[in-house]
């Protein structure tokens, strides 16, 4: 049985403007994913394709005036957007662990790290206190927080960027949870840090078992890190397969485009590196959603792609693909 | 089809659609809005609607309580008291909207040029508007008005004076976030003058926060000049000011004439709270957290 | 920091009355006083002096605790204002108190629950406590239940005229008749506050409401609660979370709204002769008792300056990510 497998998920932005015109955008579009125990899914993607979303979708963390219209999301065979929140909870945290960005602001800034990771053990788990002490202890070592007897006691603000970060991973891992969710584990950090978290992440990988997705605009990441891969832009999963294939070969314009950029080029972060704005999800074209950037746009690409499936496995959403 | 004759017959739609999308984003403003407005049709329009003279005396009906003839009663000098809230109106307009906009011409150009120049004259100005926030607004108001002398003008001076920091500090905190933006320091680079820059650039910017303010800075106005009236302060009887009026049925209110100080009273809370209804639901449109919808 | 602001207060204060026409030495002198006396009156309130020879001297004198005679009471203004202020400090405590305490959790359900019931009744009822005239508030309980229902005694004064007040031990009648044993004079102290007191508490509460709960959504759309829903917390947790972070800035707004909160409760003292320090201000500016209303302004915002210290303090003992710590 898959870990997690997600079929056709739709998520979008309702809300009623100043005008009083009911405004529908397709945040994500019939996006579909499968991850396995032990395996490392990177979706990358521009800022806005929809990547945090896909995440917060799946757990159940959605801000309005974002909802979830339609899809299913099973993991281990349950249905989670059917779940009630407390039962959601339960799962939080617990069995499906989360790494979010921000590490400085999201850690309660009125409690010590130790304790909270006292905490997120106490609420899924009953045991005695000082089981969970040594237990976060032994997170923090393992994730390679020096000191960790003294930094137990430390407050949030105490610690640099990378320390921060490494405590949220000790956090989603706490309760061993069989699926990992990390959102940008490493924006934010210098590149040796980068590398020592992004390794750390992949020995725990292995060791727990874990089925991860990283999220990230960073190609250099996917290469390194990561078993499959999926394109996101404009809400939508545009190439889909194993990093090899993918990397190899490449099915997609869009992800032609990318790889075929300068190793330098390969950060996603600015919208313009691509050519051209992140596209306006109230405003979105008919057909193809690519269409605007891409070079072989023609007339078929006003009525929407198929998912057309390679002999590699990999998944492509182009008129062209087989070409 | 050319666009002027597609646009001519869709504003009176697109108006009622933004009216009723404004509503629909805060219904406590347009709830706001309503009361406001009636009360501005009793201010301009008061002798449509008075039933006697409120200024005018029956010495045989002294404090006679609210009948056919006085729906709201007679006052101890034998007044009629519906007329007279009606009439106060005019005071509750009259005072707030000449002390708003004082504030808002001291306040924005203050705020603009503080935030712009900084350096020494931001500092000492800023120094003062907080070592004003120590007193409390009611006392200092008080105290400002009884040293300079008793009349309407005076109170609309100092209000206007007094409520003029709470504009400057909002204008100044917006000049001062996008003083360094790329917008402002190209119109510099592209030698404009320092007061266009203030007017034409910064000012159409930085105002928004401020203006959302005004409805509760004019509640606050109206408050606080009634509050003058009723301890005698600015406004003495017999003008027909409601604070002046619940002044004179304070003494009633324990030998059980109540309809000399209520009435006013009512009148003064739905002025405010009309008020405060519309600056609350302008603060819930600007700033959509607040809304925070499940 | 602190020491130019009191200076500040201090100039404020002097400026304020000398500010408009009011002749003090006409309203000392009397209609029938001749030109020497008036130079004599003038010579003695050193109001001959060039203005900046007064504001010095008046310096001086706050300094050493002179704060001049109220020529109303003809007593030393610091003497009025200290018993007074015992007086009032009563007031503002429990009426700020019950204020802040039905305030603060109402508040805080409101921002939990947003726009349902709960939250939309409790907008509508704190907007109106914001438009509610105090002393109107105060004239409307008295009628209703002095007058009306006969519960409550007279609004006139802290005690009951036929009411010995009981040993001065902390200036609280109701204190100091409880620490006597003496019932009937701890009774009727109780009842003499509860309608001013109720009447802050509800003025009060209103401005505390609507802070609160916008301190608390802004807290529950934060990156920390959003993690900490990401981490499956339970509620009960995630509410703690939420109330913690944001005590810090309820306290400091409180703090701030002890400030305005002093002239409504001077209006209150007006209102039921509470003969408290606020009562005695609002009478010396009414009647152009310049000397005490100088005294006046001047403890006010004396003591405001006090509560925003004590609020800093209080403040930098809890956050952990304050300098001290």
């Amino acid at each position: 049985m898959n870990l997690l497998k997600i079929t056709d998920l739709q998520t979008h932005f309702v809300f009623h403007d100043i005008d009083n015109y009911r405004r529908e955008a397709r945040a994500l579009n019939k996006v579909n994913l499968n991850l396995n125990r032990g395996e490392i899914l990177g979706i990358v993607g521009e800022t806005g394709a929809g990547k945090s979303l896909t995440a917060q979708s799946i757990c159940g963390l959605l801000r309005p005036p974002a909802k979830v219209v339609g899809g299913s999301v099973l993991f281990l065979g349950k249905e989670l957007l059917s779940l009630a929140e407390e039962d959601l909870n339960d799962i939080r945290g617990a069995e499906i662990g989360m790494v979010v960005q921000n590490p400085k602001s999201s850690l309660d800034p009125l409690t010590r790290i130790g304790d909270q990771l006292v905490r997120i053990h106490q609420t899924h788990t009953a045991s005695a206190v000082s089981v969970a002490r040594s237990k976060a202890i032994a997170m923090m070592h393992a994730v390679g927080i020096p000191d960790p007897e003294k930094r137990f006691s430390a407050w949030p603000h105490e610690l640099s960027g990378g320390m921060a970060q490494r405590v949220l991973i000790a956090m989603a891992l706490m309760n061993e949870p069989k699926l990992l969710i990390a959102d940008e584990p490493t924006t934010g950090l210098d590149v040796t840090v980068q590398a020592q978290i992004l390794e750390l992440l992949k020995d725990l990988v292995r060791r727990f078992e874990m089925g991860t997705i990283i999220i990230t605009h960073d190609l250099g990441i996917v290469a390194h890190y990561c078993d499959k891969v999926a394109v996101m832009f404009a809400g939508e999963i545009v190439e889909y397969g194993t990093v090899t294939d993918i990397f190899r070969r490449p099915g997609h314009p869009y992800t032609k485009q990318l790889l075929a950029s300068t190793p330098e080029k390969l950060k996603l972060n600015e919208a313009g590196s691509l050519g051209g704005q992140p596209p306006d999800l109230f405003n979105l074209p008919e057909g193809c959603l690519s269409q605007d950037r891409c070079s072989l746009a023609s007339d078929q690409c006003r009525t929407p792609p198929p998912v057309i499936t390679l002999e590699t496995g990999q998944t492509v959403r182009c008129h062209f693909a087989l070409q | 089809m050319p666009p002027s004759v597609t646009h001519q017959f869709t504003w009176p739609r697109r108006t009622a659609n933004r009216v009723r999308g404004l509503s629909r984003l805060s219904p406590t403003a347009a709830a706001g809005v309503v009361i406001i407005v009636c009360f501005g049709v009793l201010a301009l329009f008061s002798e449509w609607f008075m039933t006697h003279d409120p200024v005018s005396s029956y010495p045989d009906r002294i404090l006679q309580g609210p009948s056919f003839e006085h729906w709201f009663g007679t006052d101890g000098n034998g007044m009629d008291i519906f007329s007279r809230v009606i009439y106060g109106a005019k005071f509750g307009f009259g005072i707030a909207i000449p002390a708003v906009i004082i504030a808002v011409l001291i306040g924005i150009p203050v705020g603009l040029i503080a935030g712009y120049r900084g350096g020494a004259l931001d500092e000492i100005l800023m120094r003062i508007f907080d070592g004003l926030r120590v007193f409390p607004s009611i006392i200092l108001a008080l105290a400002v008005v009884a040293a300079t002398g008793q009349s309407l003008l005076n109170v609309v001076l100092v209000l206007g004076f007094l409520d003029s920091p709470v504009f400057a500090r909002l204008v100044r905190a917006e000049v001062l976030a996008l003083r360094s933006s790329n917008f402002v320091e190209s119109a510099i680079a592209a030698g404009n003058p320092t007061w266009r820059i203030l007017f034409f650039h910064l000012l159409p910017n930085t105002i928004q926060g401020a203006m959302a303010q005004t409805a509760v800075r004019a509640a606050w106005a109206v408050r606080i000049s009634a509050t003058l009236a009723f301890l005698g302060i600015g406004i003495q009887a017999p003008t027909p000011e409601w604070g002046a009026m619940i002044r004179q049925g304070a003494e009633f209110m324990v030998t059980g004439q109540w309809w000399v100080a209520i009435f006013p009273g009512i009148a003064l809370i739905f002025l405010v709270f009309g008020l405060n209804l519309l600056g609350d639901g302008i603060q819930d449109i600007l700033d959509p957290r607040r809304r925070a919808s499940k | 920091m602190v020491l130019p602001l009191l200076i500040g207060v201090v100039f404020v204060t002097f400026m304020l009355v000398r500010v408009g026409g009011l002749d003090p030495v006409g309203l000392l002198a009397g209609p029938t006083a001749t030109a020497e006396e008036f130079t004599m009156i003038r010579k003695d309130l050193g109001l001959d002096q060039p203005l900046w020879k007064q504001f010095l001297i008046y310096g001086g004198q706050v300094i050493q605790g002179d704060l001049g005679e109220s020529w109303l009471s003809n007593r030393p203004v610091l003497e009025d204002i200290t018993t007074r202020s015992f007086i009032s400090l009563e007031l503002l405590f429990w009426g700020i108190g019950l204020g802040a305490a039905i305030g603060i959790p109402v508040g805080l359900r409101a921002a939990f629950k947003p726009n349902q019931r709960f939250d939309q009744v409790t907008r509508i009822i704190s907007l109106l406590g914001f438009s509610i005239p105090t002393y109107w508030l105060g004239l409307v309980m008295l009628f209703v239940f002095f007058y009306l229902l006969g519960w409550a005694p007279p609004g006139m004064g802290r005690i009951s005229l036929m009411v010995s007040p009981p040993e001065f031990v902390t200036g609280s009648y109701l204190i100091d008749g409880l620490i006597e044993a003496n019932w009937e004079a701890a009774h009727s102290a109780l009842t003499h506050l509860i309608l001013p007191v109720l009447c802050l508490a509800i003025v009060s509460a209103a401005p505390i409401i609507k802070q609160t709960r916008a301190i608390a959504l802004e807290v529950i759309a934060s990156d920390t609660v959003r993690y900490a829903r990401a981490c499956g917390l339970k509620i009960k947790t995630l509410r703690a979370i939420v109330f913690r972070n944001s005590a810090t800035p309820i306290i400091t707004f409180v703090g701030t709204e002890i400030t305005g909160l002093v002239g409504t409760m001077s209006l209150i003292e007006y209102v039921f002769a509470w003969g408290g320090l606020g009562q005695y201000g609002l009478n010396a500016i009414v009647r152009g008792d310049f000397t005490a209303v100088q005294g006046y302004v001047l403890t006010l915002a004396l003591f405001s300056v006090l509560i925003f210290l004590i609020v800093d303090i209080v403040v930098a003992i809890i956050e952990p990510r304050s300098q001290l710590n």
